[in-house]
């Protein structure tokens, strides 16, 4: 195992950033709660113990965690801006998100030679907890996505990214398929897996749109195009997918009437400014109003902004940061995701390399469709900002996600492709 | 290894995609936020103006044209001339937005004092931060005058000083009274209105110019060669199959340019457009700004015309100002100003000064050549014409005691049959002129020599009275 030099300068920016953008929002909001002060203290000091647990026990990519933190911890200063009881909660999310990164970093370890041989199990719960959604689910900002469990309310969908991925790995990589003697799988095996992986994206998106998750129907297409290109080698197959999807997003903005005010108020959000484009265009005066230095933290009105707290929080975050400040933002997604592929490159074993793929193209994707979707590049979509829009599921996910990238980092070497 | 290399593909799609937002909000903060920010939906420039007392607007002289006063927590903007600069200085309020000088100007009449300054205010100074006033170069005496003129008929009075291009008048017919209460009262009917009152004349509103216009082809035949150029002028001509008459088909025998611009001699200029090229004349209305954007404080109309795809007839109608050539009446001022200022035309400008009541001035205009589209002795050889238009030709009514006045007169026939529209341009002293005039009255059916030439001479008049010129 090769040695790694500890160093202590990341976590001094993080903590150094942690500290100061939690002092000026106290000051600026007046805020008297003592819970934050301790809650700030208590969370620094679990930043510095996981990057020292993550970087002593040799727990892989160095980076990862501490990337995380300062996403979260800007979601956190943010959120605490705009409503201090949200900065609380959203504080014990992120406690909570470190916690299930390191059960799942130990549980995926442990337990590693089993995650590709469950492909049914994941799939059969994505579709129960659809139809539980159905059956039980309440609605909330025009989307039926949300069981209530006990007092605590739940997005399935969001925990269906995973599953999601992690099945169509375990399809592509799974062994049985590999039974001929030379190890090389024939032709008609390898359609048969693509064609299960289809199968199984298209149930999956279609389940989606039927709850309008538009955003994450789009995002489920883009992981599921990312392995057909990847593992597949028929160029027929992955065009007529494209054309599947085109002529699907087609038919939507021609006859659905949800996609087409979507579409319309992408093109012209004055044409109905005080209604359909009403979001769209406050986000972009928040925007607008912070310039490129942004009119700092606590001086702008981010309040104008509807649903701000959670699909619009860049808006914010470019408002009172600055578009330099957002831009940063985008930079540590980008480093984000290009240390997930770079995991996903030298992993030795079959499955983790297609489950860091997925991860990491979901990432990605998912911070373009949202932030895209803020700044007007692309039709809006309600999706959350990973690590920073307000909100346990989203916060527990993208922890559990990233964890699973950290547990294969640190299995690098140790695991190769196991046949049976 | 081929996966590798496929993953790698992957990753640079994905990663271009985060390339493509950091470029595009970069681009959108360059060059569209500053527009969207403007719009009326946009709460938040309610919410700072609130904090924030919208500084005054003056005159040269110090006279208030619009101020913000604060009453039971809220702001009122008013206009105490209503409508004499409703197209000039816009209006301002919540239900309508801002236009004109109250939108291109709103950062400077909402930008409080730095934090140095305020630090070394008086403890006991506890008003609320005030916006930087504007000083206009407008005359707001000379602009009562020009309403009081031009009333009762649409058009269009523009005034400015050629040396340095301050603009001491610039008023449009119909105009509306832009405080809050008489634009909420009267708006449906205004905006059902025909004559559209809304529309700055001076700027947006762009007319066949006439025989004004001779000013530019003589311009472009002098510096052509053709200087010297004369002809016999039989009252009518042929071109291209068309006949070119002068008004009530006059012929004045044996002419020059001289008796040509002093007479308004269509056949002349008619006749002379064939001589020089396409080439030249598309230079020259690019270089007065007739067909390019002049730079200003207002947004601004200009033409776009294909001199190429101009026949004969077109380019003779072009040369009288008749056939498809439009333009504002700033735009014939600043043709006038050329002539007045050697062949330099000034950037006009009516924002004088943005100035904190306390502090300093943050914003002060410089004069600067906007262009220089003829020699000095084309200006001075066309000045001379200018002086016997008013002395002897056309113009007479121009004319004002004590001092000389140059000037061209324009009668233009439009799509509404015998509703010409009338023109003057002109500028005073010509020894040594300090303001260049262009009054336009639309539809009028009357000649510019007799409508609009009284209404210069006044002008003129008031401006030598009050001092603001001097007779050399």
């Amino acid at each position: 195992m090769e040695k790694r030099m500890l160093s202590i300068k990341p976590l001094f920016l993080l903590i150094t950033a942690n500290l100061l953008g939690m002092l000026i929002v106290i000051m600026n909001k007046d805020i008297q709660s003592e819970n934050i002060v301790y809650l700030c203290a208590l969370m620094c000091l679990i930043n510095v113990i996981a990057y020292l647990v993550i970087n002593l026990c040799a727990l892989g990519d160095g980076y990862l965690f501490i990337i995380i933190s300062m996403l979260s911890s800007i979601g956190i200063i943010m959120q605490t801006r705009i409503n201090s009881d949200n900065g609380i909660r959203q504080m014990m999310l992120y406690l909570a998100g470190v916690f299930c990164y390191f059960i799942t970093i130990i549980v995926y370890k442990v337990f590693h030679k089993y995650w590709n041989r469950l492909t049914l199990v994941y799939f059969g719960v994505s579709i129960l907890s659809f139809i539980l959604t159905a059956l039980l689910g309440a609605v909330k900002n025009g989307s039926k996505n949300w069981i209530i469990i006990g007092g605590i309310s739940i997005q399935p969908s969001e925990f269906i990214r995973i599953l999601f991925v992690l099945s169509l790995a375990a399809v592509l990589t799974n062994g049985k398929f590999k039974k001929n003697k030379d190890q090389v799988e024939d032709k008609k095996m390898k359609r048969l897996r693509l064609g299960i992986v289809a199968i199984i994206a298209y149930i999956n998106a279609f389940c989606l749109l039927l709850q309008r998750e538009w955003g994450i129907a789009v995002l489920f297409f883009a992981i599921y195009l990312s392995y057909l290109f990847i593992y597949g080698d028929s160029k027929l197959f992955f065009s007529a997918n494209i054309f599947a999807a085109l002529s699907a997003g087609f038919i939507g903005v021609k006859f659905m009437s949800h996609i087409q005010v979507r579409v319309s108020t992408w093109l012209d959000p004055f044409a109905d400014a005080t209604g359909k484009g009403y979001q769209i265009l406050q986000s972009m005066f928040a925007i607008s109003a912070g310039g490129f230095a942004g009119s700092g933290i606590g001086h702008g009105a981010p309040y104008f902004i509807p649903i701000v707290s959670s699909d619009f929080i860049f808006s914010a975050i470019c408002e009172e940061m600055g578009v330099l400040g957002g831009i940063a933002v985008l930079l540590l997604y980008f480093v984000l995701v290009y240390r997930g592929f770079k995991i996903a490159l030298s992993s030795t074993n079959d499955f983790n390399k297609a489950v860091s793929i997925g991860l990491s193209v979901m990432l990605g994707v998912q911070t373009f469709i949202i932030v895209g979707g803020v700044v007007k590049l692309i039709p809006l979509t309600g999706i959350t900002l990973p690590f920073i829009s307000y909100g346990g599921s989203s916060m527990i996910t993208t922890f559990i996600a990233l964890g699973i990238l950290q547990a294969i980092s640190s299995m690098k070497g140790e695991v190769t492709d196991e046949i049976e | 290894m081929k996966l590798n290399k496929k993953i790698i593909t992957v990753m640079s799609v994905v990663c271009s995609l985060f390339l493509v937002t950091v470029i595009y909000l970069t681009y959108f903060m360059l060059f569209e936020a500053k527009e969207i920010s403007n719009s009326t939906y946009n709460q938040r420039i309610w919410a700072k103006e609130e904090k924030v007392l919208r500084g005054n607007i003056f005159d040269r002289n110090g006279v208030v044209l619009a101020e913000s006063e604060q009453t039971e927590g809220r702001q009122k903007r008013k206009y105490p001339f209503g409508k004499l600069y409703a197209h000039t200085i816009g209006y301002n309020n919540r239900t309508y937005g801002k236009t004109n000088l109250e939108l291109n100007f709103n950062d400077y009449l909402l930008k409080t004092e730095s934090v140095i300054d305020v630090l070394k205010r008086d403890d006991s100074d506890k008003s609320l931060d005030k916006g930087a006033n504007l000083e206009l170069t407008f005359e707001h005496e000379m602009t009562k005058l020009a309403s009081s003129l031009m009333e009762g008929s649409n058009g269009s009075v523009v005034a400015i000083n050629p040396k340095t291009g301050e603009v001491y008048c610039m008023y449009s017919n119909p105009t509306f009274d832009p405080n809050e209460e008489n634009l909420l009262k009267n708006w449906d009917e205004l905006s059902a209105r025909e004559d559209s009152a809304f529309v700055s004349r001076a700027t947006q509103g762009r007319y066949a110019p006439g025989s004004t216009f001779k000013i530019v082809t003589a311009a472009t035949a002098i510096e052509s060669g053709f200087g010297n150029f004369s002809l016999t002028d039989s009252g009518s001509v042929k071109i291209g199959g068309h006949i070119f008459n002068n008004a009530g088909k006059k012929s004045y025998g044996n002419i020059t340019m001289h008796e040509a611009i002093k007479y308004s001699s269509n056949v002349f200029f008619t006749s002379i457009s064939q001589e020089f090229s396409k080439k030249s004349f598309e230079y020259m209305a690019k270089e007065f700004h007739i067909t390019k954007k002049i730079p200003f404080d207002l947004d601004v109309k200009w033409s776009e015309l294909d001199f190429d795809a101009m026949d004969n007839v077109e380019i003779a109608s072009t040369a009288i100002g008749q056939g498809k050539l439009q333009l504002t009446p700033l735009n014939m001022a600043l043709v006038s100003c050329a002539v007045a200022n050697n062949g330099s035309i000034m950037k006009p400008y009516i924002v004088n000064r943005a100035y904190h009541e306390k502090g300093n001035t943050i914003y002060k205009a410089k004069p600067s050549v906007l262009s220089s589209p003829i020699k000095m002795n084309t200006a001075q050889q066309i000045k001379e014409y200018m002086i016997s238009c008013v002395k002897g030709g056309t113009g007479t009514r121009a004319q004002v005691g004590g001092i000389t006045v140059a000037g061209k007169t324009g009668t233009a026939e439009n799509e509404k049959k015998g509703k010409t529209h009338a023109w003057f341009i002109g500028f005073a002293p010509a020894e040594n002129p300090q303001i260049a005039i262009c009054v336009m009255k639309e539809y009028s059916g009357s000649g510019g020599g007799s409508v609009c030439a009284p209404i210069a001479s006044k002008i003129i008049s008031h401006a030598y009275k009050t001092g603001l010129i001097s007779a050399n």
